[in-house]
């Protein structure tokens, strides 16, 4: 396999685009990412497009080809993807993979959804499956998930809020976060309930958005850029779906992050700044125990310490999260990454974990029969 | 003539006056599913119906308070229950007019009534398990 980088990247805030229709949306930050990688169009080798809602809201087939046609590439491969939250970094894996294999030198990947339409309703599995069916939404999913954490391991509501404030505190660092005013435990706690115990502060909001990351063979990304960010490790995995099955701890979240460790030869005291998919506050308690930051169980004690805060020892979620930015599905796992490339840089400005050299991308999708349908980890690092 | 409700799954449950949900059993493997998977997925034989336990004890549960999928009444409760006879955990709706008392560790047991629509809008028969 070979070594691959990240050479350039580019994103759109994320919140409400109006004014702009799904595939115009996601062309600019291409032309951003391109020009970071000092990259023209016609040396793009291959191209990955993520969304997972525009098919059912705007009759979207094959919209990739369209959106990188727009920024100057065509004839060479396009692929579409769909792998529920996981899209974006499902397709960033496939382009990983591709130049990892030798099939091509270079590879885009953009990931862009468009969401904030009237009547989106409630993200589910889908409308014919049997849990969909007997009233399984989403959150309702998640809920449970808190529900089992606090009785098994004393988590507190006040404790799940944390994971919101805190994030809401680090959005306001971010000026591409759709939501940056400071919000408290109480704030959190009294918002309207939409799931017991997760109330709506304690749920990611949608949003609309775009993100691009563009790679290239190790041996040739500094052609392109003097700052490449090496991908050590993008792993990808769907659950098990064994019955029972239970919620807590998340078997299929700590079997993605553990081989990722793996194949990068790295432990998570080696980490210095994470994002991980907090659709809701539960969400990142869990995957701070699946990442091994602490031991199963103490993620809710983990982050009253402040230890994922900026500034703690291993900061989680820098950008503000999906509870802040907002969860553009097709987008988010792309977005994750560019934070990443963007704090090993040390390009964050206010919201730099100084001196971060290797940081790690947890991303979850999909809801069966108790489990995720996908769960990827990246781990990204400076050489 | 009225046509019969129709259940919300078709062959989900059986007999909704003293109803069973109808899982699949795979004589090789001895293992229980629900629903009913199209083969064994772990031997890929054949896979027989089978009744279900009506009772079960509550694993997990929330209350959805936000606007309902499926015509459900607002609140609704949705819960994952054990079926410990047949060692399978299954996600359900939980009874609508019981939201308060729920609790991880509660028996219940199965109902099927007239309650919200199917995935095509239709009044459908749908199951539920309600506190003992
Ligand atoms: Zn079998």
């Amino acid at each position: 396999m070979r070594k691959v980088d990240i050479v350039g990247v580019g994103m759109t805030s994320f919140g409400k685009h109006q004014d702009k229709s799904f595939i115009e949306l996601a062309v600019p930050p291409i032309v951003d990412a391109l020009k970071e990688a000092n990259m023209k169009p016609s040396q793009v080798e291959a191209g990955f497009c993520s969304y997972a809602l525009a098919g059912r809201l705007f009759g979207a087939v094959t919209a990739g080809q369209t959106i990188l046609w727009h920024a100057g590439i065509n004839k060479v491969p396009v692929v579409n993807v769909e792998n529920a939250c996981t899209s974006g970094s499902t397709a960033f894996h496939l382009a990983w993979m591709g130049i990892a294999l030798g099939q091509f030198d270079t590879a885009i990947v953009v990931g862009v959804e468009k969401m904030v339409v009237p009547n989106l309703g409630l993200i589910s599995s889908g409308d014919t499956e049997i849990d969909t069916l007997e009233g399984l939404v989403t959150p309702a999913s998640f809920a449970m998930r808190a529900l089992c954490h606090m009785a098994e391991y004393g988590t507190t509501a006040e404790q799940l809020a944390l994971v919101a404030v805190k994030n809401r505190r680090h959005a306001s660092l971010n000026q591409l976060s759709q939501f940056r005013d400071p919000i408290t435990v109480e704030d959190v706690l009294r918002s309207p309930m939409i799931c017991d115990p997760l109330t709506r502060l304690s749920c990611c909001p949608n949003a609309d958005g775009a993100a691009v990351v563009v790679l290239s063979a190790a041996g040739r990304s500094r052609r392109f850029t003097a700052k490449p960010v090496r991908v050590a490790a993008s792993v990808l995995v769907t659950g098990s779906y064994e019955n029972p099955i239970d919620l807590v701890p998340w078997e299929t979240d700590y079997r993605a992050c553990k081989k990722a460790y793996e194949i990068a030869g790295l432990g998570p005291n080696d980490l210095d700044v994470v994002e991980c998919h907090d659709a809701f506050t539960i969400s990142e308690i869990l995957h701070y125990e699946a990442m091994l930051l602490c031991p199963t169980g103490e993620g809710g004690r983990l982050v009253e310490t402040g230890a994922t805060s900026l500034g703690g020892t291993i900061p989680v979620n820098p950008s503000g999260g999906l509870l802040s930015k907002g969860h553009p599905v097709g987008a988010t796992g792309v977005a994750q990454l560019v934070e990443g490339v963007r704090q090993l840089r040390g390009e964050a400005g206010a919201r730099q974990t100084e001196g971060a050299r290797v940081f790690m991308a947890q991303c979850m999708g999909g809801d069966k029969d108790g489990d995720a349908r996908s769960c990827t980890a990246n781990i990204l690092m400076n050489n | 003539m009225d046509e019969p409700v129709r259940d919300v799954f078709p062959g989900i449950f059986e007999d909704s006056k003293n109803p069973r949900l109808i899982g699949g059993h795979c004589p090789g493997c001895k293992r229980k599913f629900f629903p009913k998977p199209i083969v064994c997925p772990y031997c890929l034989g054949p896979v027989g119906a089978t009744p279900l336990s009506r009772e079960g004890v509550i694993y997990s549960f929330s209350i959805v308070r936000i606007k309902p999928p499926f015509g459900l009444p607002q609140p609704y409760p949705v819960g994952l229950v054990d079926l410990v006879e047949d060692g399978l955990r299954i996600i359900t709706l939980l009874d609508p007019l019981k939201t308060e008392g729920l609790a991880i560790g509660k028996n219940v047991h199965l109902m099927v009534e007239p309650l919200g629509v199917d995935a095509g809008g239709q009044t459908c028969l749908r199951y539920y398990f309600t506190p003992v």
